[in-house]
């Protein structure tokens, strides 16, 4: 079906049904979920009809939720410096090699991405525990004489959640390398220039638009957390993921856990925007 | 530093990085193969009996149906809506076209727990409105998942249609072909890898989706990956080890016939 030389009529058409499926199911509900977040929460009553602000006062008021936000906000910038060190080398060796395993390698990177974050939290929790791998090896070599407290760490959740979100920024960086000509690299040596020097002035200001969309999706991955920051953090760990299902789930406070949804939202969007705004800006100075 | 050593430095960089992404996994599945209950350091023997347990835990057996029929359900569905929408938005000059292609990519940037609890809020509605008894049931997280299936399939699918030059389509017309003719006939054919990438990435997002689904599911009702959640708030040991390394398996199978039909390389 060629539709440049039909009318806008099949068209329309064609795209129709998914457009309403997409505005019934996720626009309609995320504007009820809007409206609850102003509805007033009455303990033993539940929900109470009303028009107010007082569930976005609490949580700005409150030194308790300000810190969950606080928390998470730190976390996932950590978690996104990480990965783009941590991502940078392996994004770079999947895109330039010819080794007839690189669909293997790839399958490796993404493979991970599909198992789902319960079972990746797992494997840190069989390697974090009182007696797991981290500790029985330290304990082992005689580094330590009592086990570490890494389960139910920050650390231990900023290492799960590297690791979860690692994948989208090496599939990230790899694409833009990729399409980055080798010989741009070869001539910055064939100058003199040693490697740091190629990687600052030749790749890094090439690969900028992979390195940008890389470390958005990680930051927003990041703030949005949900299983690892609950399995690898523990029950008393709060971040903003699980806050928003124990309000709604354990609590029943629906308006302020609606509250809650849209200020992660509201601040995941904004400081992206904020970010890649001044990202841009400096790449235009540069 | 001579070239051997740097092509040694980066090697060991990106091994290291490679890694770090596939520990958990294998620490998952050697657990699965432990003697002893506890998850403790070394192993005191090696043992295939807890795989044997695992017919017998209801919320997985259970767990593991309800997530493949809501994900073939939800794929299926995904895949019907996301076809006819991606070729509108490719082919035609229609106006709103960035805008509907980003409302549609729209369920990829939202939050999963807060599009979990819209859907919780937006189906509680529903069911109040109409009596319908759409929370905790099958056809409430089906839906949920189609719309996550949607942005995957209108991804790669739009990715592959861009290849296609529609001059080829345009001669099937010339030629006297009807519109449903040329696309069975042309587009389809020319366009089966990226339905094949989207249906798997749109399959194996549903089948290990939490989030969305926390909020969805009732008593009894339970999805694999959350069935897994729940047990691994109370404990770890081999028993779910072994249905983690089952589904690594699962997925990694899937992974691998895919790479059959389209080169991963081409679309992730």
């Amino acid at each position: 079906m060629s539709l440049g030389t039909q009318g806008h009529g099949t068209a329309a058409g064609l795209v129709t049904p998914a457009t309403i499926f997409v505005v019934l199911t996720l626009l309609v509900p995320l504007a009820l979920l809007f409206r609850y977040s102003l509805n007033a929460f009455v303990p033993g009553q539940f929900m109470v009809d009303a028009l107010t602000l007082e569930n976005y006062v609490k949580f700005f008021t409150d030194p308790f939720y300000t810190a969950v936000l606080w928390r998470t906000f730190r976390i996932a910038l950590l978690v996104t410096v990480i990965c783009l060190f941590v991502g940078f080398p392996l994004a770079y060796v999947l895109a330039r090699t010819r080794s007839r395993y690189k669909n293997l390698l790839l399958i490796g990177v993404v493979l991970p991405l599909f198992v789902g974050n319960a079972v990746r939290a797992a494997g840190w929790m069989v390697a974090f525990g009182a007696k797991g791998v981290v500790n029985a090896s330290l304990m082992g070599l005689g580094v330590i004489a009592t086990p570490l407290d890494i389960m139910f760490t920050e650390t231990a959740v900023i290492i799960g959640i590297t690791a979860v979100n690692l994948p989208f920024m090496v599939l990230s960086l790899q694409s833009v390398i990729e399409g980055i000509d080798r010989s741009v690299e070869e001539a910055a040596f064939n100058l003199g220039a040693p490697p740091w020097r190629m990687i600052g002035r030749v790749l890094v200001p090439l690969a900028a638009p992979g390195i940008v969309a890389g470390c958005i999706l990680t930051f927003i991955l990041g703030m949005n957390a949900y299983a690892t920051p609950v399995l690898i953090g523990g029950p008393r760990f709060q971040t903003m993921g699980p806050l928003v299902y124990g309000q709604f789930v354990e609590q029943n406070n629906w308006p302020f856990g609606g509250a809650i949804a849209f200020i992660l939202m509201t601040a995941t969007l904004l400081l992206t925007m904020a970010s890649s705004l001044l990202l841009r800006r400096r790449r235009v100075a540069d | 530093m001579p070239r051997h050593l740097r092509r040694w430095a980066l090697n060991g960089a990106a091994g290291l990085g490679l890694g770090f992404i596939l520990l958990p996994l294998l620490l998952v599945m050697w657990l699965a193969f432990f003697r002893q209950e506890i998850p403790s350091f070394p192993p005191e023997g090696y043992s295939l009996k807890w795989f044997a347990e695992i017919p017998g835990n209801r919320a997985f057996t259970s767990g593991f149906l309800l997530s493949l029929q809501v994900s073939i359900a939800a794929t299926a569905i995904g895949l019907l809506l996301a076809v006819p929408a991606s070729m509108a938005l490719v082919r035609s000059r229609l106006p709103l076209r960035g805008v509907l292609n980003t409302l549609l990519l729209l369920p990829l940037v939202v939050p999963g727990v807060v599009l979990g609890a819209a859907f919780y809020v937006g189906e509680l509605e529903l069911e109040m409105a109409t009596e319908w008894p759409l929370l905790g049931s099958t056809i409430g997280l089906v839906i949920a998942h189609t719309l996550v299936v949607i942005p995957w399939a209108v991804r790669l699918i739009t990715a592959s249609l861009g290849t296609l030059n529609p001059t080829i389509e345009e001669a099937a017309r010339n030629l006297g072909a009807t519109p449903l003719t040329t696309f069975r006939r042309i587009t389809l054919p020319a366009i089966r890898p990226g339905l094949v990438a989207g249906a798997l990435f749109g399959f194996v997002t549903s089948f290990g989706n939490l989030e969305a689904s926390l909020f969805l599911v009732g008593p009894g009702q339970t999805t694999l990956p959350i069935a897994i959640l729940q047990y691994l708030a109370w404990k770890i040991d081999p028993t779910v080890a072994a249905v983690s390394l089952l589904q690594i398996l699962v997925i990694g199978i899937a992974m691998l016939v895919t790479d059959r039909f389209v080169k991963l390389s081409q679309v992730v």
